[in-house]
């Protein structure tokens, strides 16, 4: 019985021993640790070719985890450490939670080892932030509503909560956008991400504002609710609505001459900067605190990308 | 704490006359198998990354990372010998995480804030073993899954569902603190704090569970709660007791994860309780109750510590951990089935 109950431990070994010795232990490599698995996710599916690609292009060999789920924050703690250990030559982290990932971020630094923030701004300080820059790609929304209308013409803003990072830098690139060009912004208010919410703002703001003629909202969510408004106020016409995000629905509904544009991040920059960076940080160049990852105009003409 | 000289909780296997020598040795495989199978596990590892898994490093980190689970799974094992089982721990750590970081938030002294983790998984694991006996609930899952998201739920409410950064060394010296050791070959000695405590904690369970009345009389409940009941044992009180320390693990646990994260964060502890049962069956408790040893416990923690920390040095999915974990819980049953067979049968 010994026998068999040996046989079997070593079966149980034998499979894990074939799994891993299909991915052979390779030199030094590049981590990027990402918030949640690609498998899944476009955005994450986005930063993982970025990386994968640039890090062939440069001949680095890069490699890219992830925690099971955005909730599992420990899990990312540990995949961190083990390749820490093992010996890493720079690290592009989408941290889970930007304060318990602190503590090993330092870990890293402590090492010697190259930190950049991917996607989401960790806590350490002094740590480049490779994400998109919120205030750019409002800004980029307010342009595009500026070409459209003549100058002095009424305008709204809904914005996020503003407490947070994201909400304050959407809410003023789009005010110093739209009355950089001379448009004139009779409401700003908060929808707080919620479409809902977005729905019952926007029905005030165009009580109070019949005249408006756009709206920017911070995110897609808040548009498709201000749509919604104004569908029913039967102002749709006339009053043109720009989001944030160019998430699915977004693009349908600009496809189907609603919505007339959204901003779209750049995930796939997100991964290739991340590994560019590194190797500058490690030829001991300097970076600037944020990098932009760059934002692009969903219109009518490329929505369809964004289904 | 009385000490009781009684060891025969392997009893059901008194050696017969002239036994042969597999039979011999099944007591001995019994207790001391898991280690074997680490041992193996350790020699495939190190020869799959040789420079890296037997490095101070890698070791001392294994430990860093399950020093969590160990806490979870020593409490959760008490309750699984008694034939329970509790599905809150991973709320609970949430929760006596959060407490003691809304505190140090709202500038109480650090004593209390360290204290408070702990008190407050004590407080929960005590509610449910209240609730187990004296609500009569037909199960502890349900009194434990109601606690999963009282516990969870809490501890979103008093932190507005926020983390809160930023703990004072003394609270963070169990999860994080670091003793120099020294050098060696030009690298740094350092021994994780984490490990001290793992090791003092298990052996105080091991005492208590084996030679103290209590803890005999936990796995007596276990093996047949009407044959204890009848010797006189009042079981109620024992089971208020398991549950009410399987909640202080998993506050302490918090503390422990407070201290690793410097931060108390929402979505700590989700489906940690899973990870502590899979650990307690790995190392060979029985669901059943009654059955299971603490070097068990510890031996299915460092297992499935070892399969995530080598999973990641060779880059897998994480996927892949899951399965492993998966398939090792089966395996491990199945070989327990197997050889309780042959033991019986002889």
């Amino acid at each position: 019985m010994n026998t068999r109950k040996l046989s079997l431990t070593l079966a149980v070994l034998s499979i894990s021993t074939t799994v891993l010795a299909a991915t052979a232990a390779s030199a030094q490599s590049i981590l990027v640790d990402m918030k949640g698995p690609g498998a899944g996710n476009p955005f994450w599916a986005a930063v993982e070719r970025g990386a994968l690609e640039k890090g062939k292009e440069l001949g680095i060999d890069t490699v890219v985890l992830a925690p099971p789920t955005e909730s599992d924050v420990a899990a990312q703690i540990t995949q961190i450490e083990d390749q820490l250990a093992r010996g890493i030559k720079g690290l592009a982290l989408a941290p889970t939670d930007p304060n318990a990932l602190a503590p090993v971020v330092e870990e890293a630094i402590a090492d010697g080892v190259p930190v950049v923030f991917i996607d989401t701004q960790g806590s350490n300080e002094g740590v480049t932030y490779i994400g998109t820059d919120n205030v750019a790609g409002a800004a980029l929304a307010a342009k595009f509503i500026c070409e459209q209308l003549p100058s002095g013409s009424e305008v709204a803003i809904l914005t996020g909560i503003v407490t947070q990072s994201t909400g304050k830098a959407r809410a003023d690139g789009a005010r110093s956008g739209l009355s950089g060009c001379g448009l004139k912004i009779v409401a700003e208010q908060s929808g707080e991400w919620d479409r809902a919410k977005g729905l019952s703002v926007m029905e005030n703001v165009i009580t109070g504002n019949p005249g408006i003629k756009a709206v920017f909202a911070s995110n897609d969510n808040m548009a498709l609710g201000a749509v919604e408004a104004l569908k029913s106020a039967n102002m749709l016409d006339k009053v043109m609505v720009v989001g944030f995000d160019a998430n699915p629905d977004a693009a349908d509904s600009i496809l189907a001459g609603e919505m007339s544009a959204s901003v779209a991040q750049n995930p796939e920059n997100m991964g290739a900067l991340g590994i560019e960076s590194l190797m500058k940080l490690a030829k001991g160049e300097k970076l600037p605190p944020v990098i932009d990852t760059g934002t692009v105009l969903v219109t009518k003409d490329n929505a369809a990308d964004y289904k | 704490m009385t000490v009781s000289t009684d060891r025969s909780r392997t009893g059901n296997r008194t050696e017969a006359e002239a036994p042969g020598l597999g039979i011999r040795l099944l007591p001995i495989l019994d207790r001391y198998g898991i280690l074997l199978v680490i041992l193996v596990m350790g020699l495939v590892l190190y020869a799959l990354q040789p420079d890296v898994f037997f490095s101070w490093r890698n070791i001392t980190n294994i430990f860093k990372q399950t020093a969590v689970n160990s806490m979870l799974a020593i409490g959760m094992f008490l309750v699984i010998l008694t034939a329970g089982i509790d599905l809150s721990v991973g709320s609970v750590l949430a929760l006596g995480m959060m407490s003691l970081a809304v505190a140090n938030a709202a500038g109480w002294a650090w004593p209390i804030v360290l204290l408070l983790g702990p008190a407050v998984g004590l407080a929960t694991g005590f509610v449910n073993g209240v609730g187990i006996t004296k609500l009569r609930m037909p199960h502890p899952f349900i009194m434990t899954l109601g606690m999963l998201f009282m516990a969870r739920g809490l501890a979103n409410l008093i932190s507005g569902g926020v983390p809160y950064t930023g703990l004072p060394d003394a609270v963070r010296f169990l999860g994080s603190a670091q003793i120099e050791l020294g050098e060696l070959d030009g690298t740094r000695l350092n021994l994780p704090v984490g490990l001290i405590v793992t090791i003092v904690v298990y052996l105080i369970f091991w005492v208590f569970l084996e030679h103290s009345v209590l803890g005999r009389r936990i796995y007596a409940i276990g093996g047949n709660p009407q044959a204890a009941r009848v010797s006189g044992i009042n079981v109620d009180r024992v089971l208020i007791f398991v549950y009410s320390l399987c909640g202080l693990m998993a506050g302490f646990a918090g503390l422990m994860m407070a201290g690793r994260t410097n931060s108390g964060f929402p979505n700590a502890g989700i489906g940690a309780e899973l990870e502590a049962i899979a650990a307690v069956i790995i190392g060979g408790a029985s669901f059943f109750g009654g059955r299971g040893t603490v070097l068990g416990v510890f031996g299915g923690v460092i297992i499935m510590g070892l399969i995530s920390n080598t999973l990641n040095l060779n880059n897998v999915s994480v996927f892949w951990q899951q399965i492993l974990i998966g398939l090792i819980i089966v395996v491990a049953v199945f070989l327990d089935v197997v050889r309780r067979g042959i033991g019986t049968r002889r």
